[in-house]
């Protein structure tokens, strides 16, 4: 199985108390902000290093995978970190993150789907930083393939992908057959969620996040392949359609209060905060 | 080198994360002693690969020791090879630190003094019993020098002996302060032969032990002021037992303090990484805690005293880092510190790392004093650097008597 694992850089979570607004409320001051790997993206390679895999023998690639990120020359050091993890190899396309939005993102990775013919596409459902949770939707309609969103699990089949879904109320059971556009929520990276045909049943992962990359991996991702190419070739007719009006902090969080009892407390809960 | 890469940044960034999610969260067992930390670092070589990589050394030390007759201490010496290593072994220390300074001491003494001591000296036969399970941690090794009645004249003062007894030895004496001593699996033990000569000329021989040999006893770890997460012990041998395949090198002709300098330089140099991740984790600490604890309507960091002790930080973390740095330039050109220049760095880098965790106490205030912030742990931890692997004042007499000669 081949997998594209798009990845999208983002601020460090951490960070929050770093990032500033100017008071012209135009944009986001970045200077000064840690970028990492948004962690929805990490748990979609982790899903495809799964799915390429062996469980009991995690170094011998099943197939392949390649990552892709769509950003600055900076971003490089992201995707060697994901060649470093596993990713057989990396393709970069050179873009300012303040031209792009999900529709622009969607239509450059259709190119390269175009490219690369892989058996999936996967990525996060959503990224942390503007949570717009739509890329991997537009996508599967400009390809015309099947999607499976928000997979919790996924299960390789011989015709296909047997993918739980979280969904309002429970879980949706769906088979897609591929080619096809994943995008994964957080429960995809349990000891038992994803399973590749070559991962024998009962088989559970020892840890629940994206994998360690070992330190000669880190050494040898230097020599990976890493192909660049340009957003204006791929999608010479198109500019992001998002315009962001303003940014703004939200409002700081009001001093909390004193309840006498539980009486209160309940009763504050259904008038106040009509939270019951 | 001016600056870290961005490869050996990655290996940053991983460390940190398996420190965070790994070892942060046992911070309390490690500091009560309840735990100890050979399980966790077994786990972060097997993480890493570095089991691997230990493997990988030691298959090339042997090679080479077959190709030429080099030392086997001499073999990353080549091209550029040499500072990665250095570097790649440097980052974990510094990250390691941050969190749990005696972890590092544990894992130090183990997979660096003791399986380097047997590499460096042994015959192929103890390399290959002893050197690749020390190395990969699948043994934890302690290093024995220090006696009640001997410490910084080590040599001079030690009354533990060998004695023949046909083509066998008897080994007596007394170590304390022994890294690992409570727990470890192998032991390099340093005495004299006693051959009824005056104790001053005695040669000074070593040989490795097996736990549960008859004779040998292990105490519970030592109560202490800090490096909880390090056991220290005392040894206790009467009338061991050995053969003369335990005695280090197997022969008689080598004394003990030649080639004695080469592991106090490892030893000494290896406290500029440790130094550098209290100094760095400090300082951040310190940095976040000036910009959000407030008082007289200010943030602390408002204060000119306060700005004034974080920029001392600073300045000793750059100095920290440039002799990292260093380190690992000489490395990857084949050269190595002079046993007064390790001396010198271990000085400043142990003394740095100790100011620097006791002023971070001091502008954490009460909090400071408090487990909960941490910073007390360091400062704890941090003072031994000026005490084992030779004392302050011991380093500022060899770097006086090398200046002065
Ligand atoms: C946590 C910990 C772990 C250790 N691990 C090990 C280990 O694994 N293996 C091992 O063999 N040892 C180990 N040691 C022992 C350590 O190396 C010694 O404690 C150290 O060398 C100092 O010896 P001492 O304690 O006997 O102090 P002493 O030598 O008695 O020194 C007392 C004081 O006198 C000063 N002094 C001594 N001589 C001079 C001089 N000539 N000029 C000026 N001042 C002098 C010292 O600097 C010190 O301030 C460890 C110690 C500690 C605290």
């Amino acid at each position: 199985m081949k997998i594209l694992v798009a990845l999208k850089r983002v601020a460090d979570p951490a960070n929050h108390n770093k990032v500033k607004i100017p008071a012209s409320g135009d944009r986001i001051d970045t200077a000064g902000l840690e970028w990492q790997i948004n962690p929805f993206d990490l748990y979609a390679l982790e899903t495809a290093l799964r799915l390429t895999e062996n469980g009991k023998n995690p170094k011998k690639r099943e197939g392949e995978v390649v990552v892709l990120t769509i950003g600055p020359k900076e971003t490089e050091t992201n995707l060697r970190s994901a060649l470093a993890t596993g990713a057989d190899r990396a393709i970069r396309i050179e873009a300012v993150d303040e031209e792009l939005d999900g529709r622009l993102v969607a239509h450059a990775l259709a190119k390269i789907v175009e490219e690369e013919k892989p058996d999936v596409v996967m990525m996060g459902k959503q990224v942390v930083d503007s949570e717009t949770n739509m890329v991997g939707q537009v996508l599967a309609e400009l390809l015309d393939w099947p999607m499976a969103t928000f997979a919790a699990t996924i299960q390789e089949q011989p015709d296909g992908l047997l993918v739980e879904r979280e969904v309002d109320g429970g879980v949706a059971k769906v088979k897609v057959t591929l080619p096809a556009v994943v995008t994964v929520d957080l429960r995809i990276v349990s000891p038992t969620s994803v399973r590749s045909k070559h991962t024998e049943a009962g088989f559970k992962y020892p840890y629940e996040e994206v994998r360690f990359a070992p330190l000669p991996a880190i050494m040898q991702a230097k020599k990976k392949p890493l192909a660049i190419k340009n957003l204006s070739e791929l999608t010479p007719d198109l500019k992001s359609t998002t315009r962001y009006v303003k940014y703004e902090a939200p409002p700081g969080r009001k001093a909390g209060i004193k309840v006498k009892d539980v009486q209160e407390l309940v009763q504050k809960l259904a008038t106040e905060a009509k939270v019951i | 080198m001016i600056e870290w890469s961005e490869q050996h940044q990655a290996i940053f960034s991983a460390f940190r994360r398996f420190v965070q999610q790994e070892i942060a969260p046992l911070r309390d067992e490690l500091e009560h002693g309840t735990l100890p930390p050979y399980d966790v670092l077994r786990k972060m070589f097997a993480t890493f690969g570095l089991k691997e990589l230990a493997e990988m050394r030691f298959a090339k030390a042997l090679e080479q020791d077959a190709a030429a007759d080099r030392p086997a201490s001499d073999s990353e010496q080549d091209d550029g090879v040499g500072g990665d290593m250095v570097a790649m072994q440097m980052i974990p220390i510094i990250e390691l630190s941050r969190v749990s300074p005696g972890m590092v001491t544990a894992l130090g003494v183990s997979a660096g003094l003791t399986a380097g001591t047997i590499l460096s000296r042994g015959t192929r036969a103890q390399k290959e019993r002893w050197g690749r399970e020390l190395l990969t941690l699948d043994r934890i090794g302690a290093w024995a020098i220090t006696e009640p009645g001997s410490g910084s004249d080590a040599f001079g003062a030690m009354t533990s002996t060998a004695r023949r007894d046909g083509d066998e030895y008897l080994l007596n004496g007394n170590k304390t302060f022994i890294t690992n001593g409570p727990y470890a699996d192998t032991i390099v033990f340093i005495c004299k032969l006693d051959e009824g000569n005056d104790p001053k000329v005695r040669k000074v021989l070593s040989f490795v032990l097996d736990r549960g040999m008859p004779g040998l006893t292990q105490s519970k770890p030592l109560r202490k002021m800090g490096l909880h997460a390090s056991p220290t012990g005392e040894l206790f041998l009467e009338d061991v037992r050995v053969g003369r395949e335990r005695l280090l090198g197997e022969t008689e002709e080598i004394s003990y303090r030649t080639g004695a300098k080469d592991t106090f330089k490892t030893e000494r140099t290896g406290v500029v990484a440790m130094a550098l991740g209290i100094v760095e984790e400090c300082l951040e600490l310190c940095v976040n805690y000036a910009k959000t604890r407030v008082q007289f309507g200010k943030p602390i960091g408002e204060f000119q005293l306060i700005q004034l002790k974080i920029a001392k930080m600073e300045v000793a973390r750059m100095n920290i880092q440039n002799l990292a740095f260093r380190l690992i330039e000489l490395a990857r050109k084949g050269k190595k510190m002079s046993l007064a220049e390790a001396s010198a760095c271990k000085l400043y880098c142990a003394g740095a790392a100790s100011e620097v965790a006791l002023e971070a106490v001091q502008l954490f205030g009460g909090n400071g004093y408090m487990a909960e912030y941490r910073v007390e742990q360091l400062a704890r931890d941090a003072k031994v650097l000026q005490i084992y692997g030779g004392t302050d004042e011991i380093q500022v007499s060899q770097i006086a008597r090398s200046l002065l000669e």
